[in-house]
């Protein structure tokens, strides 16, 4: 009997050779598994207005927080577009699906006196009232576009922003009507993708492409002004003070060009894609780089005074309190750069590392709140560094 | 970055950009090539395995003939089993391990194609930490995904379908013939689980994953034609002879000549039975021989 029951025991070589596969197609099957980065999340960053701070959630909606006493007020939570997610949550098309979360916002919400604007990775832009959160009015009515990552920027009443179509439109802010569009596309460029948001200064949008190209729309209809081909892809803001446009691409180079006419002023090479604005303070540009370092370049004639070795990758604008620049690096670790001084010193680590920041510092009292991968907006005192209570953004969906 | 990162991934993916650089910055010819070149580098390995594979197919008879002769003692059976493995050099195991080794490199491969895709901007974005400081690289990127038509970061059927076409050649043609009825029943499973499973996956996936997947079934049939012909794709399973394959007959056939203290069993199939004419009920000439004995 004892026989018996050890060889039922006992596996037989075609089962033992069974079970390994089982085994290795499991280790297969984790190995295999998404990947880190296919789907789209989101990292909008806040802007604060009237002692309220506005952002969008990587839940898919437009949240508001009273800084006063705390309270919370959302909209409604904006649907996915026509495709994506997949069978496995893998495709990032019209929506994030990360653990089933709603549509991805990438772009910082941008007010006027009242609405609050923001644009969805579905390929809508969305008008709310700023009292209640109301849905004003939502772009395209019908269907969608492709994926809005780029911010949308307003300006004389008139509303910009790029798609992932590779235009540019502008629609009436009040009412969302389409005024014009415009394609990145010619003779000498293809038309790609474009992730970044614009800026607008003195009738003239400006805005890079990831085909490589930085371009000047005339605000009024549309029209290209110049172009200026760099050898990257161009996801960054611009920043456009007295007639220069800083722009950092994905070719490592800082450009200045002269707004007017787009040629070049001068040009700095780093070690990594410019993915953040720069920032211009005392005729100083502080330019956060993917390579860990902030670079302090004189904005006449972009020779590098200072280097600040932050060590690990920096993706979000950083933002000014005082004499102070405010960085924070994607893994959570804030630097403060006094400009007087030209020191810096580290304010705060979040989370030892553990979450991801990529999204622009948003600035308040002198509080810094940054828009956190784990659904929390957090709060750092910009002169201590004291790490504050965050703020809940999720609403447990 | 993690060991796994540093040494396999990072690597991979710039392989991956500058390829992609040469040739226009075409993604879709980058992941081909790249295929091509992994396995080149995993020949030996592959040839192993098949070569394993291929003796384990011509093993089948004799394995046969101890499953029938000690149908009733399986502890015997294994022993015996695994005194014929090590009598003609196979080791078992050998086909998983040669797996085993490769599986990490495919996983890496896989890895670094969907993030050198950098569908999402996240993905883009995470990228960027695994470039290394080449001008090559950076002025290659975003990478075109356009390729014959197909744009490789959405998801597209008829790549799909590819997918378990040329996996499920791929695994007939290196499926051995069982005579174990619950192997040939998983064997049977697994031809049809596997491609069945990459098709959905590939359904969900960007484009440019079942292309490699594609390519690297499309070499493993190349690779597995060449040197052990189309296997268990041309195999008829069974034919008129008694049930046999025909080619098993001979072999069979030997066993059979022995006498039954020999080989230990109660009956033993004669060579004048063995004959099929003589056997095989053939229904006009039987009838004419009935009715010529009546």
């Amino acid at each position: 009997m004892n026989q018996i029951s050890r060889k039922k025991r006992r596996l037989s070589l075609t089962g033992k050779i069974f079970a390994v596969t089982v085994l290795l197609l499991v280790i297969g099957a984790i190995g295999f598994g998404c990947v880190k980065g296919l789907t789209a999340i989101g990292w909008s960053g806040g802007v604060v207005s009237d002692d309220t701070i506005y952002l969008g959630t990587q839940e898919g909606r437009l949240v508001a927080f009273n800084l006063t006493d705390e309270s919370r007020l959302s909209a409604e939570k904006i649907s996915a577009g026509s495709s994506g997610g997949g069978l496995f949550g893998c495709i990032p098309a019209g929506g994030g699906c990360a653990g089933g979360a709603g549509v991805a916002i990438y772009g910082t919400p941008y007010f006027t006196d009242e609405l609050v604007y923001i644009a969805g990775y579905n390929g809508k832009v969305y008008a709310y009232n700023k009292e209640n959160l109301a849905t004003r009015w939502v772009y395209p009515r019908e269907g969608y576009l492709e994926p809005i990552v780029g911010g949308v920027v307003v300006s004389d009443g008139r509303l910009y922003f790029g798609g992932s179509d590779g235009y540019v439109y502008a629609l009436d802010a009040e009412t969302g009507d389409f005024l014009w569009e415009a394609d990145t596309r010619s003779e000498d460029y293809k038309r790609d993708k474009i992730w970044a948001t614009p800026a607008i200064a003195d009738g003239t949008m400006y805005i890079g492409s990831t085909n490589k190209v930085f371009y000047a729309f005339n605000t009024a209809d549309g029209s290209r002004k110049w172009v200026f081909p760099t050898e990257g892809a161009v996801t960054a803001t611009p920043l456009v003070v007295d007639g220069t446009v800083y722009i950092g691409s994905h070719d490592r180079y800082l450009y200045a060009l002269n707004a007017a006419d787009g040629t070049l002023k001068w040009k700095f090479m780093a070690e990594n894609w410019f993915w953040a604005k720069p920032l211009l303070h005392d005729g100083k540009i502080y330019a956060a780089c993917l390579d860990g370092k902030v670079y302090v370049l004189d904005a006449a004639t972009g020779s590098k005074l200072n280097e600040f070795d932050l060590e690990e990758p920096l993706a979000s604008d950083p933002v000014m309190h005082d004499d102070n620049v405010i960085f924070c690096t994607r893994e959570g670790a804030i630097y403060s750069i006094n400009t007087a001084q030209n020191s810096l010193r580290q304010l705060a680590v979040i989370d030892e590392g553990k979450v991801e920041i990529n999204g622009p510092l948003a600035i308040h009292d002198g509080v810094i709140y940054i828009h956190t991968s784990d659904l929390l907006l957090r709060r750092v005192n910009a002169e201590t560094g004291a790490i504050l209570s965050s703020l809940v953004l999720s609403f447990g969906e | 970055m993690n060991p796994w990162e540093l040494i396999i991934q990072q690597p991979l993916i710039n392989c991956l950009i500058v390829i992609a650089s040469v040739f226009g910055g075409n993604f879709g010819v980058s992941i081909i090539i790249l295929t091509i070149v992994i396995n080149l580098a995993m020949l030996p390995l592959t040839l192993s395995q098949i070569r394993s594979s291929k003796k384990m197919m011509d093993l089948q008879p004799k394995l046969a003939e101890l499953q029938k002769k000690h149908a009733k003692d399986k502890q015997k059976l294994a022993q015996e089993q695994m005194a014929l493995y090590k009598e003609t050099g196979i080791k078992p195991a050998g086909c998983l391990l040669t797996f085993v080794i490769q599986l990490p490199v495919w996983i890496a491969l896989y890895q670094s194609i969907m993030l050198a895709m950098a569908i999402a901007p996240e993905g883009l974005l995470n990228l960027s930490s695994y470039l290394y400081h080449w001008e090559a690289v950076f002025n290659a990127l975003p990478l075109s995904r356009s390729f014959l038509g197909l744009n490789l970061a959405e998801p597209n059927f008829i790549l799909a379908i590819f997918v378990g076409i040329t996996q499920w050649v791929q695994q007939k043609m290196a499926q051995a013939p069982s005579t174990d009825p619950r192997q040939a029943q998983q064997s049977q499973m697994m031809l049809w689980l596997f491609p069945m499973m990459f098709t959905l996956i590939s359904i969900s996936f960007p484009a440019g994953l079942p292309l490699y997947w594609v390519t690297n079934s499309i070499i493993r049939i190349i690779i597995q034609y060449k040197l052990a012909g189309w296997g268990g794709l041309s195999r008829k399973p069974k034919t008129d002879e008694g049930g046999r394959d025909k080619k098993y007959v001979d072999l069979i056939s030997s066993a059979e000549r022995k006498s039954t203290d020999e080989v230990g069993a109660d009956i033993v199939i004669t060579e004048q039975q063995q004959q099929p004419s003589k056997n095989r009920y053939l229904p006009g000439k039987d009838r004419e021989k009935h009715r010529k004995r009546k």
